[in-house]
């Protein structure tokens, strides 16, 4: 048995440590460790109600929208605005598909693309094209200073890099211009939103002001380019890995448990009318069942926190306020891995038996839940996906680290697809003399607010209670909760770790495959 | 024709584009267009390239991400052809022990460090990387590297996860050096904001290389060619503001003839930053475009200017009594209740916020729809 530790594991948005054993060229047991905390949760009560979502979008910097948007959300409910004018439901749907449009290409290519692409391999390709010599010619250059680089001490030898010379040399280019596209989407969001990432439009009860024809008309011209680049590179590029490396399919299973709280808000701001509707999956059974946001529950007996802090609570009831973090050695690592060994909690869903179990969160669920719903658009992208692998009516499949790479470039496809429709509509409303954007909410209210809404990575839920003009009560259930969710009080793996078990591991020293795994979760 | 063919893989600046870039460094840094040949060449000839390694604490990525979306240059030509960027936890290829080596390769190489996040300074164990504490980053660092940037608001100031009650003690890189780090001269430049904007970046990096000296810094470390300004004095919404022209209400009328957001609490007139100059996204938009300012290049702006909603107290109106806004509201935090709002409607009602008295005002506004 050796133990084998990756930390820090790059590439990501947060900060995160994995350790596993590995017996037989095989991850017999792993665990996850994120190795950072800021005490959201604890700071955010007294705010004023109606900033909440300016501290809520620094929970991260990736995906600041969607945090806006949730945190909004719960506190314009917590004082008593149910529903926000069609208008500033048209603008966040809008800002969201910047944020899903640059996401997706930031991953698949900046994030994900080096664990399959092999970029020093591009000098050996053999191209008479004037661009691609001058990409060759960049790279020699670096190289030759002989300073330490952004390619510099990776695993290059590694067997799992396979592809041509020509295709690293070509999906090299495209992770060039990929810098490119992903700002194109956020100039989109910037014109509306002001900038990107920290937006600045956001307000609970709507948004703050109804973006010009100019603003409307500019979004639309950068969002027609990332939708040109989404369909005839980045998902050309998809095809072309998922058909190199069908041993995408064969590890990466996790938990087969699967939740999403829905994403793109329907004309009714109803969960089951969004593009992606509401739903969770278990046990990997085709079928969707309801799920709410305020049944979540949290453990922490294997986190960096008191173990009656979650011990199954729901998020309104788990107070960090008053629990000694000074009695745990984070660092030191001398209670790993028996004891308490991450920051992140585990996020639990009550199963239809009854039971507090890990779900997957992310694309994979959203996909998953919406082609079992029969959702047409998701239908003919995953029955096209299927049918360049040779999976035909095989959606199974999916439930691996491949499902979970094809399903986010099905997700910003789709997210694509709507995203002009929606400033069409603004446009519309706007001609038709309906510029409402905003609706006061009661800053005195006593009340409580829940907002689920996923995020790039996954479902995520804000929970705000307010009195008197001050928040009394915030909590946050990230992603991270989910996927990266340590082990519960029961003792079951998270996701993440559970579809660690089982991964080859061709060279202990080099673990590719361990980086492939936890990156196919955009963690 | 394809997106694939329209964009190079490295889009080379036209030599005509590549001589405005560098003169407009040059005005930003101070060295005026006599400079402009200097700078050409300082980024030009330099046959090593300047080695960066970017540490992340206490963060969220967003000055990571911030990054990404520079224009001027791109980062493709940022990182691949001006500067080495050793270091950096979202774009190396490289993860773990390898990573590490990267690290340490590149601080023995002699390298300029960027650092985005805080110090979480009284909770050692709430930031570790590769087993070590940013306490232990820092201390076997700090003297190793030619120079320590902070880059955005946590790095700076600690910047969100030090509103009150700060549970982490979360403080920025310059103030943990000099008080609990034991380094009473340490020497940091701050670039503040959230996020941090590579714009600060390229040209503070460009002045080190031209100038081989720290620029003047402010008493907050912040570079003066930088953060002189307030917001409030090159906002586009400024007219408005003389002119008495305010938003009452997000959406109203006044919100889309884009009138002056002070009552909504933009906190321009207390905030030193640049944004108005070199804007965000490829100078696309700002944050006033869109909504009032938060004040993020301030130390302590969550505290200090909580509720953000809330108009800034204690501002007066520069024409009318002689005194720039910025010399004033510095300190608003011990102000209480000085019910501004009220004063300023009082001042609007009896006409006295026009510069030149009505008519100028209304001549300024060419269709004379408003007076």
């Amino acid at each position: 048995m050796t133990k084998v530790v990756i930390d820090p594991i790059t590439r990501i948005e947060g900060h995160l440590r994995i350790t596993v054993e590995v017996e037989n060229g095989k991850v017999k047991d792993a665990w996850n460790t994120t190795t950072m905390f800021r005490g959201f949760e604890i700071f955010m009560e007294t705010v004023d109600p109606r900033d909440t979502w300016h501290y809520a979008q620094r929970i991260c910097g990736v995906c600041p929208n969607p945090h806006a948007l949730n945190s909004a959300t719960a506190a314009e409910r917590a004082m008593g605005v149910d529903k926000v004018p069609d208008n500033a439901r048209l603008v966040r749907n809008m800002l969201d598909a910047t944020q899903i449009g640059y996401d997706s290409i930031l991953w698949f290519y900046i994030l994900n693309a080096f664990d399959y692409v092999n970029v020093p391999n591009v000098l050996a390709a053999k191209t008479t094209d004037p661009q691609q010599m001058a990409l060759q010619e960049t790279v020699k250059a670096l190289v030759a200073t002989g300073e330490t680089n952004p390619f510099s001490n990776h695993y290059w030898d590694h067997p799992g890099y396979k592809l041509p010379a020509e295709v690293d040399l070509v999906l090299t280019q495209h992770y060039i211009q990929s810098i490119e596209a992903q700002q194109w989407a956020n100039q989109a969001c910037a014109v509306i939103a002001g900038k990107f990432p920290m937006i600045m439009n956001m307000a609970a009860g709507g948004v703050t002001q109804l973006p010009s024809i100019e603003d409307i008309n500019y979004y639309l011209d950068r969002m027609a380019l990332v939708k040109q680049f989404t369909e005839e590179v980045m998902w050309n590029d998809l095809l072309a890995v998922a058909g190199a490396f069908p041993e995408l399919a064969t590890f990466g299973v996790g938990v087969g448990n699967y939740l999403t709280w829905g994403l793109l808000e329907g004309k009714s701001q109803n969960p089951v009318d969004r593009v992606f509707p509401r739903g969770a999956i278990f046990n990997k059974q085709l079928k969707v069942e309801k799920c709410d946001p305020s049944d979540v529950r949290l453990y922490t007996k294997y986190s960096y926190y008191d173990d009656a802090m979650g011990a199954g609570k729901k998020p309104f009831d788990v107070g960090q306020k008053d629990i000694k973090f000074d009695a745990y050695q984070p660092i030191d690592g001398t209670t790993f891995p028996t004891g308490k060994y991450d920051w992140t909690r585990a996020a639990r869903y009550p199963s239809p038996a009854g039971k507090d179990v890990p779900m997957e969160v992310g694309p994979l669920s959203e996909v998953l839940v919406a082609y079992v719903s029969g959702q047409a658009e998701v239908v003919k992208y995953v029955d096209a996906v299927l049918a360049a692998i040779g999976q035909t009516g095989n959606p199974g499949v999916l439930m691996s680290n491949l499902g979970r790479v094809a399903a986010r470039m099905i997700k910003a496809r789709i997210n694509m697809d709507h995203a002009a429709d929606w400033a069409m509509q603004l446009l519309a409303n706007i001609k038709a003399g309906d510029f409402e954007v905003f609706t006061e909410p009661n800053l005195q209210a006593e009340g409580e607010g829940i907002s689920g809404y996923d995020a790039p990575r996954g479902a995520l839920s804000h929970y705000c209670r307010t009195k008197d003009g001050k928040v009394t009560k915030y909590a946050a259930v990230p992603a991270s909760n989910w996927n990266l969710a340590p082990r519960d009080d029961m003792g079951v793996r998270g996701p993440v770790e559970e579809a660690l078990i089982g991964t080859p591991i061709a060279d202990v020293t080099k673990p590719l495959e361990i980086l492939r795994t936890v990156h196919t979760f955009d963690p | 024709m394809p997106v694939s063919e329209r964009s190079s893989p490295i889009r080379g600046l036209e030599r005509r584009d590549f001589l405005k870039y560098c003169g407009a460094l040059a005005t930003l840094i101070g060295v005026g267009q006599t400079g402009v040949a200097t700078v050409a060449d300082a980024i030009t000839t330099a046959t090593k390239l300047p080695i960066v390694v970017w540490s992340d604490f206490q963060e969220c990525l967003g000055c990571t991400i911030a990054l990404l979306q520079a224009t001027a240059p791109t980062p493709a030509q940022l990182i691949l052809q001006q500067i080495s960027l050793a270091y950096n936890e979202a774009a190396m290829a490289s993860a773990g022990f390898q990573a590490e080596k990267s690290f340490n390769d590149a601080m023995t190489q002699g390298a300029y460090w960027v650092i985005e996040g805080s110090v979480p300074g009284k909770m050692e164990g709430a930031f570790s990387v590769g087993g070590k504490s940013a306490q232990t980053i820092l201390k076997e660092n700090y003297s190793k590297a030619k120079g320590v940037i902070a880059i955005g608001s946590c790095a700076c100031f600690g910047n969100v996860q030090a509103r009150h009650p700060n549970p982490t003690g979360a403080m920025g890189i310059r103030a943990w050096l000099r008080g609990p780090g034991g380094m009473p001269d340490a020497a940091v430049i701050n670039l503040p904001r959230c996020p941090g904007h590579g714009d600060d970046l390229v040209a503070t990096l460009v002045y080190l290389l031209v100038n081989g000296k720290v620029p003047d810094l402010d008493a907050h470390g912040r570079p003066l060619f930088l953060y002189g300004q307030t917001i409030h004095e090159n906002c586009e919404r400024r007219g408005h503001f003389e002119a008495g022209e305010f938003v009452e209400k997000f959406g109203d009328e006044g919100s889309r003839n884009h009138f002056c957001l002070y009552k909504m609490g933009c906190k321009g007139p207390v905030t030193y930053a640049p944004c108005a100059i070199n804007r965000w996204n490829g100078r696309v938009s700002w944050c006033l475009h869109a909504g009032p300012c938060t004040g993020c290049s301030e130390d302590n702006y969550w505290n200090d200017f909580s509720p953000l909603r809330a108009p800034v107290p204690n501002i007066e109106i520069p024409a009318l009594q002689g005194v720039s806004a910025q010399t004033i509201g510095v300190g608003m935090a011990a102000v209480t209740g000085v019910g501004l709002a009220a004063h300023l409607v009082g001042q609007v009602a009896s006409g006295r916020m026009f510069k030149g008295g009505p008519e100028e005002g209304a001549k300024d506004k060419k269709g004379g729809d408003k007076s």
